[in-house]
Protein backbone atom coordinates (compact mmCIF):
# COMPACT_ATOMS: atom_id res chain seq x y z
CA UNK A 1 0.00 0.00 0.00
CA UNK A 2 1.68 3.28 -0.93
CA UNK A 3 1.34 6.52 1.08
CA UNK A 4 2.50 8.92 -1.74
CA UNK A 5 -0.54 11.15 -1.09
CA UNK A 6 -0.02 11.26 2.61
CA UNK A 7 1.86 14.47 4.04
CA UNK A 8 5.07 13.37 4.65
CA UNK A 9 5.41 16.55 7.66
CA UNK A 10 2.88 15.07 9.17
CA UNK A 11 2.47 11.16 8.34
CA UNK A 12 5.72 10.82 10.97
CA UNK A 13 4.98 9.36 14.52
CA UNK A 14 6.27 12.39 16.74
CA UNK A 15 5.33 15.24 14.57
CA UNK A 16 1.26 13.70 13.83
CA UNK A 17 1.12 13.02 17.84
CA UNK A 18 2.37 16.88 18.36
CA UNK A 19 -0.32 17.81 15.93
CA UNK A 20 -3.06 15.82 17.21
CA UNK A 21 -2.38 17.38 20.55
CA UNK A 22 -2.43 20.92 19.59
CA UNK A 23 -5.10 20.82 17.14
CA UNK A 24 -7.49 20.00 20.64
CA UNK A 25 -6.10 22.61 23.01
CA UNK A 26 -5.52 26.76 22.02
CA UNK A 27 -1.93 26.31 23.65
CA UNK A 28 0.82 24.28 25.05
CA UNK A 29 3.63 24.42 26.58
CA UNK A 30 7.14 22.70 25.30
CA UNK A 31 7.20 20.68 28.46
CA UNK A 32 3.43 19.42 28.27
CA UNK A 33 3.82 18.16 24.67
CA UNK A 34 7.05 16.33 25.78
CA UNK A 35 5.40 14.39 28.58
CA UNK A 36 2.53 13.64 26.42
CA UNK A 37 4.20 12.34 23.47
CA UNK A 38 6.63 10.58 25.71
CA UNK A 39 9.44 12.34 23.18
CA UNK A 40 12.91 13.61 23.79
CA UNK A 41 13.51 17.13 24.58
CA UNK A 42 16.45 17.01 21.72
CA UNK A 43 13.85 15.35 19.18
CA UNK A 44 10.79 17.37 20.00
CA UNK A 45 12.72 20.17 19.54
CA UNK A 46 13.68 19.14 16.05
CA UNK A 47 10.22 18.17 15.19
CA UNK A 48 8.47 21.24 16.18
CA UNK A 49 11.25 23.37 13.99
CA UNK A 50 10.31 21.49 10.79
CA UNK A 51 6.57 22.05 11.66
CA UNK A 52 6.91 25.40 12.12
CA UNK A 53 8.69 26.12 8.74
CA UNK A 54 6.05 24.31 7.04
CA UNK A 55 3.69 26.77 8.87
CA UNK A 56 1.67 24.59 10.62
CA UNK A 57 2.44 25.77 13.88
CA UNK A 58 3.51 29.08 15.59
CA UNK A 59 6.38 29.01 18.59
CA UNK A 60 6.77 31.97 20.41
CA UNK A 61 9.87 31.57 23.14
CA UNK A 62 9.70 33.74 25.89
CA UNK A 63 10.99 34.22 29.63
CA UNK A 64 9.24 33.27 33.04
CA UNK A 65 11.54 35.01 35.71
CA UNK A 66 14.65 33.16 34.08
CA UNK A 67 13.27 30.68 33.02
CA UNK A 68 12.62 29.99 29.03
CA UNK A 69 9.18 28.87 27.80
CA UNK A 70 8.13 27.87 24.79
CA UNK A 71 4.37 27.90 23.45
CA UNK A 72 2.85 26.44 20.81
CA UNK A 73 -0.20 26.80 18.84
CA UNK A 74 -1.52 24.85 15.53
CA UNK A 75 -1.97 27.28 12.69
CA UNK A 76 -5.44 27.60 10.82
CA UNK A 77 -2.34 25.89 7.80
CA UNK A 78 -2.17 23.66 10.22
CA UNK A 79 -5.44 22.82 10.84
CA UNK A 80 -6.25 22.35 6.88
CA UNK A 81 -3.69 20.07 6.61
CA UNK A 82 -4.55 18.00 9.51
CA UNK A 83 -8.13 17.64 8.09
CA UNK A 84 -6.50 16.87 4.73
CA UNK A 85 -4.17 14.43 6.56
CA UNK A 86 -7.64 12.50 8.25
CA UNK A 87 -9.25 12.49 5.27
CA UNK A 88 -6.62 10.42 2.93
CA UNK A 89 -6.41 7.75 6.21
CA UNK A 90 -10.10 7.78 6.28
CA UNK A 91 -10.10 6.76 2.37
CA UNK A 92 -7.66 4.14 3.31
CA UNK A 93 -9.29 2.74 6.02
CA UNK A 94 -12.59 1.68 4.12
CA UNK A 95 -13.30 -1.31 3.94
CA UNK B 1 8.32 7.78 21.30
CA UNK B 2 10.04 6.26 18.63
CA UNK B 3 9.93 7.17 14.88
CA UNK B 4 8.69 4.23 12.33
CA UNK B 5 6.76 4.07 9.38
CA UNK B 6 3.24 4.15 10.54
CA UNK B 7 0.09 2.28 9.10
CA UNK B 8 -2.98 3.91 8.29
CA UNK B 9 -4.53 2.39 10.82
CA UNK B 10 -1.87 2.91 13.49
CA UNK B 11 -1.94 6.72 12.40
CA UNK B 12 -6.00 6.60 13.28
CA UNK B 13 -4.77 5.15 16.74
CA UNK B 14 -2.23 7.54 17.27
CA UNK B 15 -4.87 11.09 16.72
CA UNK B 16 -7.28 9.40 18.54
CA UNK B 17 -5.01 8.69 21.63
CA UNK B 18 -3.32 12.26 21.28
CA UNK B 19 -6.79 13.92 21.12
CA UNK B 20 -8.10 12.08 23.81
CA UNK B 21 -4.79 13.25 26.68
CA UNK B 22 -5.62 16.41 25.69
CA UNK B 23 -9.61 16.28 25.99
CA UNK B 24 -9.31 14.55 29.44
CA UNK B 25 -7.60 17.34 31.13
CA UNK B 26 -9.06 20.29 32.54
CA UNK B 27 -8.21 22.20 35.17
CA UNK B 28 -8.87 21.84 38.83
CA UNK B 29 -11.52 25.01 39.86
CA UNK B 30 -12.43 23.27 43.46
CA UNK B 31 -10.23 26.06 44.89
CA UNK B 32 -12.88 28.66 43.42
CA UNK B 33 -15.58 27.02 44.62
CA UNK B 34 -14.98 26.71 48.15
CA UNK B 35 -13.56 30.03 48.55
CA UNK B 36 -16.69 31.08 47.35
CA UNK B 37 -18.92 28.72 48.95
CA UNK B 38 -17.72 29.63 52.41
CA UNK B 39 -17.69 33.16 51.67
CA UNK B 40 -21.32 33.39 50.64
CA UNK B 41 -22.29 30.55 54.12
CA UNK B 42 -20.40 32.79 56.01
CA UNK B 43 -22.02 36.13 55.14
CA UNK B 44 -25.48 34.87 54.44
CA UNK B 45 -25.89 33.17 58.07
CA UNK B 46 -23.85 36.10 59.34
CA UNK B 47 -27.21 38.30 57.59
CA UNK B 48 -29.79 35.88 59.07
CA UNK B 49 -28.36 35.76 62.42
CA UNK B 50 -27.47 39.56 62.71
CA UNK B 51 -31.27 40.56 61.50
CA UNK B 52 -33.49 37.91 63.37
CA UNK B 53 -31.71 38.15 66.27
CA UNK B 54 -29.89 41.43 66.88
CA UNK B 55 -30.67 45.17 66.32
CA UNK B 56 -27.70 45.64 64.53
CA UNK B 57 -27.62 48.45 62.18
CA UNK B 58 -25.25 46.94 59.31
CA UNK B 59 -26.78 42.71 59.26
CA UNK B 60 -25.23 42.77 55.89
CA UNK B 61 -21.58 43.40 57.44
CA UNK B 62 -20.57 39.94 56.29
CA UNK B 63 -20.98 40.18 52.61
CA UNK B 64 -17.86 42.60 52.36
CA UNK B 65 -15.86 39.73 52.09
CA UNK B 66 -16.91 39.35 48.79
CA UNK B 67 -14.09 42.28 47.91
CA UNK B 68 -11.70 40.30 49.79
CA UNK B 69 -12.85 37.22 47.67
CA UNK B 70 -12.92 38.75 44.27
CA UNK B 71 -9.33 40.14 44.59
CA UNK B 72 -8.15 36.74 45.20
CA UNK B 73 -9.93 34.80 42.70
CA UNK B 74 -8.30 37.65 40.15
CA UNK B 75 -4.74 37.29 41.88
CA UNK B 76 -4.97 33.08 41.81
CA UNK B 77 -6.67 33.31 38.65
CA UNK B 78 -4.04 35.05 36.89
CA UNK B 79 -1.57 33.16 38.20
CA UNK B 80 -2.84 29.88 37.51
CA UNK B 81 -3.27 31.07 33.64
CA UNK B 82 0.96 32.25 33.76
CA UNK B 83 1.98 28.94 35.70
CA UNK B 84 -0.01 26.58 33.21
CA UNK B 85 1.42 24.45 30.75
CA UNK B 86 -1.60 24.07 28.49
CA UNK B 87 -4.77 26.27 28.15
CA UNK B 88 -7.76 24.55 26.48
CA UNK B 89 -10.32 26.48 24.94
CA UNK B 90 -12.76 25.99 27.74
CA UNK B 91 -10.48 28.04 29.98
CA UNK B 92 -11.28 31.27 28.61
CA UNK B 93 -15.00 30.47 28.08
CA UNK B 94 -14.67 29.36 31.92
CA UNK B 95 -13.31 32.99 32.90
CA UNK B 96 -16.04 35.00 30.92
CA UNK B 97 -18.53 32.73 32.37
CA UNK B 98 -17.87 33.57 35.75
CA UNK B 99 -16.94 37.39 34.94
CA UNK B 100 -20.09 38.38 33.23
CA UNK B 101 -22.04 36.37 36.11
CA UNK B 102 -20.20 38.16 38.37
CA UNK B 103 -20.81 41.63 36.79
CA UNK B 104 -24.39 40.87 36.80
CA UNK B 105 -24.49 39.60 40.84
CA UNK B 106 -22.67 42.63 41.70
CA UNK B 107 -25.48 44.98 39.62
CA UNK B 108 -28.04 43.46 41.61
CA UNK B 109 -26.73 43.29 44.82
CA UNK B 110 -25.27 47.03 44.46
CA UNK B 111 -29.64 48.16 43.20
CA UNK B 112 -30.93 46.04 45.96
CA UNK B 113 -32.97 48.91 46.71
CA UNK B 114 -34.43 49.25 43.97
CA UNK B 115 -35.80 45.69 44.30
CA UNK B 116 -36.73 46.13 47.85
CA UNK B 117 -33.68 44.05 48.32
CA UNK B 118 -35.44 40.72 47.13
CA UNK B 119 -31.89 39.98 45.71
CA UNK B 120 -31.23 36.11 46.95
CA UNK B 121 -33.72 34.56 44.44
CA UNK B 122 -31.98 36.51 41.23
CA UNK B 123 -27.72 35.74 42.69
CA UNK B 124 -29.57 31.71 43.07
CA UNK B 125 -30.90 31.93 39.36
CA UNK B 126 -27.43 33.23 38.44
CA UNK B 127 -25.19 30.86 40.38
CA UNK B 128 -27.58 27.87 38.64
CA UNK B 129 -26.66 29.11 35.62
CA UNK B 130 -23.05 29.35 36.56
CA UNK B 131 -22.99 25.85 38.11
CA UNK B 132 -24.71 24.39 35.01
CA UNK B 133 -22.67 25.70 32.55
CA UNK B 134 -19.38 24.83 33.60
CA UNK B 135 -20.69 21.19 35.24
CA UNK B 136 -21.99 20.74 31.22
CA UNK B 137 -18.29 22.31 30.24
CA UNK B 138 -16.52 19.88 32.81
CA UNK B 139 -18.86 16.85 32.17
CA UNK B 140 -19.15 17.12 36.10
CA UNK B 141 -23.00 15.80 37.55
CA UNK B 142 -22.93 17.24 40.66
CA UNK B 143 -22.57 20.96 39.32
CA UNK B 144 -25.09 20.33 37.01
CA UNK B 145 -27.70 18.57 40.28
CA UNK B 146 -26.62 21.78 42.39
CA UNK B 147 -27.56 24.03 39.01
CA UNK B 148 -31.17 22.43 39.90
CA UNK B 149 -31.27 23.02 43.64
CA UNK B 150 -29.99 26.43 42.95
CA UNK B 151 -33.08 26.81 40.71
CA UNK B 152 -35.71 25.51 42.84
CA UNK B 153 -34.30 27.47 45.85
CA UNK B 154 -34.38 30.54 43.97
CA UNK B 155 -38.84 29.73 43.60
CA UNK B 156 -38.87 29.29 47.42
CA UNK B 157 -36.84 32.18 47.76
CA UNK B 158 -38.85 34.41 45.95
CA UNK B 159 -41.81 33.60 48.58
CA UNK B 160 -40.14 34.40 51.50
CA UNK B 161 -38.86 37.66 53.63
CA UNK B 162 -35.37 38.76 53.46
CA UNK B 163 -33.91 37.10 56.28
CA UNK B 164 -35.19 33.94 55.47
CA UNK B 165 -34.12 34.07 51.87
CA UNK B 166 -30.33 34.32 53.16
CA UNK B 167 -30.84 30.53 54.90
CA UNK B 168 -31.84 29.62 51.37
CA UNK B 169 -29.10 30.86 50.18
CA UNK B 170 -26.98 29.01 52.93
CA UNK B 171 -28.10 25.82 51.98
CA UNK B 172 -28.05 26.53 48.06
CA UNK B 173 -24.61 27.57 48.41
CA UNK B 174 -23.95 24.38 50.36
CA UNK B 175 -25.19 21.83 47.55
CA UNK B 176 -24.16 24.01 44.75
CA UNK B 177 -20.93 24.94 45.12
CA UNK B 178 -19.16 23.67 48.64
CA UNK B 179 -20.33 19.66 47.59
CA UNK B 180 -19.41 19.58 44.20
CA UNK B 181 -16.28 21.88 45.14
CA UNK B 182 -15.00 19.04 47.82
CA UNK B 183 -16.21 16.14 45.28
CA UNK B 184 -13.80 17.95 42.81
CA UNK B 185 -11.07 18.18 45.20
CA UNK B 186 -11.05 14.36 46.11
CA UNK B 187 -11.17 13.31 42.25
CA UNK B 188 -7.89 15.36 41.30
CA UNK B 189 -6.19 14.27 44.61
CA UNK B 190 -7.25 10.63 44.00
CA UNK B 191 -6.76 10.44 39.64
CA UNK B 192 -5.05 13.32 38.90
CA UNK B 193 -7.98 14.49 36.81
Amino acid sequence: MGFNQLDPLLHSQLRLAVMSLLISVETADFVYIKEQTESTAGNLSVQLDKLSTAGYIEITKQFEGKKPKTTCKVTQKGVDAFDNYVKEIQQYLKP
Amino acid sequence: MEEKELTPQESMELIQSMIGKARRRYSDNSFFFLLWGWIVIIASLGHFYLSTFTDFEYPFIGWSLTIVGAIISGVVGAKRGKKSQVKNYTDEMYGWLWFSLGMAMFTIVFNGQQIGWNTVPFILLLAGVGTAVSGAMMGFKPLKIGALVFWILAFVAFRQPENYQMLIMAVGIAIGYLMPGYIMKANFRKHGV
